[in-house]
């Protein structure tokens, strides 16, 4: 089990955000929490990086608990938050050296563009500074630090959020891609079909509970219509 | 290379390629070269024409022909302080205080010429000095470029993915801070230039690399400041607010209080009122010019019975030229101890004023900077004193010359016959009595000592500012 949440309750300004959730995530798979605003996916998202200590409740990455050793967790982890600038002053080699160098990787400029490649962004726009990329360019050079830091553990905000379809379903081939080279990938989000196309389970969060999960049988994905019902019904507020 | 530095050398990647950083760096940059060189020229000038005035006063004193020594007395001589090598960087309170003295018998006059009198004629950008370019304006360049140091980052949703690499709070707080302090060494080349400069015109090494140290640690208690606030509140709008009120507050409404403070707990009594008083006292010394005035009966007595002799005409010495000194001693201690009163409630008031530091670090570097410079009030103080010597030795010297070398009979009847008028005259020579005054700058251990308590105030403020920031820092999040 890559990733584990058991009984996990988080109070934010004394109002209790996340009540009772478990859940757990094996190597290779992708899970994805359902919910609308002010469900509590992000607030899981931090609590698993240890940026926010939960009130009760267990917690594992990769069998390290980020609540004691954040650093650790974090060193296995790529995270990409909701709508991922980086640096708009910078082009996307330099966001990568940078992110990459402070996390303690060295990468040379082949690797840089290889990994570039991997997510498929055009080469002549690698060189201009990013406050000039759409959100979907931003994306692919986020997933490209994941894949660079070769981290087993993706935690994605809302990755596809603000995207046009076709780059939404680049987005979705990639993280299917991902998962298939064995990386465990936790995303949160609202949209309903690009869970479905991605994702191995997903679990429905309202106002920081659990209200329901499903799971694709062996070689299907998740019906679209049952999850779409049950979000406007359990989850949607 | 580590995670801090690597933060550092992102932030000054930002710097150089923001336009807001570049322009108003560029602004500051211009404003302290331009400052700092009218202030040059300026300072350079006066240092000069004060140094050959002082000579010129000198030398038309000493060329002056026979004549009886009182009228010496009375023609007066000019003491000019020149301003000190630092002051082409920090002026302090020269440029109101005056900086020549007419020394005359009788009187203690007020230092003249002060520059704050004649800012007209510099269209008011005298008062722009280095100094001030530093106290006031580069805290709102730091503010300019610093205020969304990290709260920049949260903004752009980038301090999510960049502690996500495993960097922490302290880190990121560490990164921030050599940024800032790399940016404070290049805002601190001027003064480090100008203190070079000064070093090259006499001034002390020490006295210089204090006077640098002590602006980069001012500028590093704002840097300190900034982190502080961009790590206790959130948003940029905030942040900006906080650190202007500070900037209001310990650059314009503290120094305020401080002055009033000042003035209320030793208030200085009116320049009138403080002449009729003295005027007062002065008339119980007796006229230094007759010697029949009834206040010298006692000496006259005296002198008569320790010569024993009947008549002030017996007397070896001139009755006058005595009493002329007489009084000049007894008149200069009353004056003195005016002088010395004022000069105590100016210090207390200064104290006062010094001791507010402890709340503003605009007031603390001031003082520090002024007393390094060694142009604050100690250093007016002294040249007044000093002055006040040389003043009451040539006349007091000119008093003996009256006493020892002109006959009584020839004194008292030099407006009615000529021929005594004659004999009245003494020899040139004698102006030699008057000795050369080159007002020099307080050593540097003085001045040290004197910036002492306010260099620990900044110290104080910089490593409580850097310790609160770091103790936030350490609970850091996205």
């Amino acid at each position: 089990m890559t990733i584990s949440v058991s009984n996990l309750f988080v109070e934010r300004s004394g109002k209790t955000v996340l009540r009772d959730v478990s859940f757990h995530i094996d190597k290779g798979e992708v899970y994805a929490l359902l919910g609308g605003n002010g469900a509590g996916k992000s607030t899981t998202l931090l609590s698993l990086l240890g940026f926010i200590k939960p009130g009760k409740g267990q917690m594992h990455v990769l069998g390290e608990n980020p609540e004691t050793h954040p650093a650790k967790v974090r060193a296995s982890v790529a995270y990409l938050p909701e709508a991922a600038t980086l640096y708009p002053h910078l082009d996307a080699y330099e966001n990568l050296e940078y992110f990459l160098g402070l996390a303690g990787f060295k990468v040379g400029q082949a690797r840089l563009d290889e990994a570039l490649d991997t997510v498929d962004l055009q080469q002549p726009a690698r060189a201009d500074r990013m406050e000039s990329y759409s959100k979907g360019m931003r994306q692919k050079v986020a997933i490209a630090l994941a894949v660079l830091r070769d981290a087993p553990v993706l935690l994605l905000d809302e990755p596809t959020s603000g995207l046009d379809p076709v780059a939404i379903d680049d987005f979705n081939r990639l993280v299917r891609s991902l998962a298939g080279d064995g990386r465990t990938i936790l995303m949160v989000t609202h949209d309903v079909y690009g869970a479905c196309q991605v994702a191995n389970r997903i679990g429905l969060l309202r106002r920081g509970d659990m209200v329901g999960f499903f799971e694709a049988k062996a070689g299907q994905r998740i019906h679209t219509e049952h999850v779409h019902r049950a979000f406007a019904e359990r989850a949607a507020v | 290379m580590n995670s801090m530095w690597l933060i550092a050398r992102e932030e000054w990647r930002y710097w150089v390629r923001s336009r807001l950083a570049r322009v108003s760096v560029l602004i500051f940059v211009g404003l302290i070269i331009a400052s700092s060189l009218f202030s040059t020229l300026q300072t350079l000038d006066a240092r000069h024409q004060r140094l050959h005035q002082q000579e010129v006063a000198e030398q038309t004193f000493l060329s002056q022909p026979a004549r009886h020594p009182h009228r010496m007395v009375h023609y007066g001589h000019y003491a000019f302080r020149p301003p000190p090598p630092l002051a082409v960087f920090d002026p302090g309170i020269d440029v109101v205080t005056g900086q020549s003295i007419f020394l005359e018998g009788h009187r203690q006059n007020t230092a003249m010429f002060a520059d704050a009198r004649a800012q007209a004629k510099a269209g008011g950008f005298g008062i722009l000095t280095p100094a001030m370019v530093y106290q006031i304006l580069f805290p709102l360049l730091l503010i300019i470029i610093g205020h969304d140091i990290v709260a920049r980052e949260r903004e752009a949703r980038t301090l999510a993915p960049l502690m996500g690499q495993g960097v922490t709070g302290i880190t990121l707080y560490c990164g921030k801070a050599l940024a800032l302090l790399g940016l404070v060494g290049v805002l601190a080349l001027p003064v480090l230039l100008v203190s070079v400069m000064s070093v090259l015109l006499g001034e002390s090494i020490p006295a210089g690399l204090f006077l640098t140290l002590t602006y980069a640690l001012f500028l590093t208690c704002w840097s300190a400041l900034l982190l502080l606030v961009s790590f206790a509140f959130k948003t940029r709008g905030i942040i900006l607010a906080v650190l202007m009120l500070f900037w209001l507050f310990g650059t314009l409404i503290i120094p305020r209080i401080a002055v009033a403070t000042g003035d209320a707990s030793f208030p200085t009594e009116g320049k009138i009122l403080t002449d009729l008083r003295m005027k007062d006292d002065l008339r119980e010394i007796g006229d230094g010019h007759n010697d029949a005035d009834p206040t010298f009966s006692k000496l006259k007595a005296e002198l008569l019975a320790q010569y024993n002799v009947g008549n002030v005409e017996d007397l070896p010495m001139n009755f006058r030229g005595v009493v002329a000194s007489t009084a000049e001693a007894r008149l200069t201690k009353t004056l003195n101890d005016y002088a010395e009163k004022r000069m105590e409630r100016e210090s207390r008031q200064s104290r006062i004023i010094r001791d507010f530091g402890a709340l503003s670090p605009f007031l603390a570097v001031g003082h520090a900077s002024k007393s390094i410079a060694g142009t604050d009030l100690k250093s007016h103080h002294r040249f007044l004193r000093e002055a006040e010597v040389l003043r009451f030795g040539y006349v007091q010297a000119l008093n003996e010359v009256h006493a020892g070398q002109i006959a009584y009979s020839d004194d008292i009847n030099r407006s009615s016959d000529q021929g005594a008028e004659k004999r009245t005259r003494v020899d040139p020579e004698n102006w030699r009595v008057l000795k050369q005054f080159r007002f020099e700058t307080s050593g540097t251990n003085a001045r040290l000592a004197r910036a002492a308590p306010s260099l620990s105030f900044l110290t104080i403020w910089t490593l409580g500012l850097l310790g609160v920031g770091v103790l936030l820092a350490r609970g850091a999040s996205p």
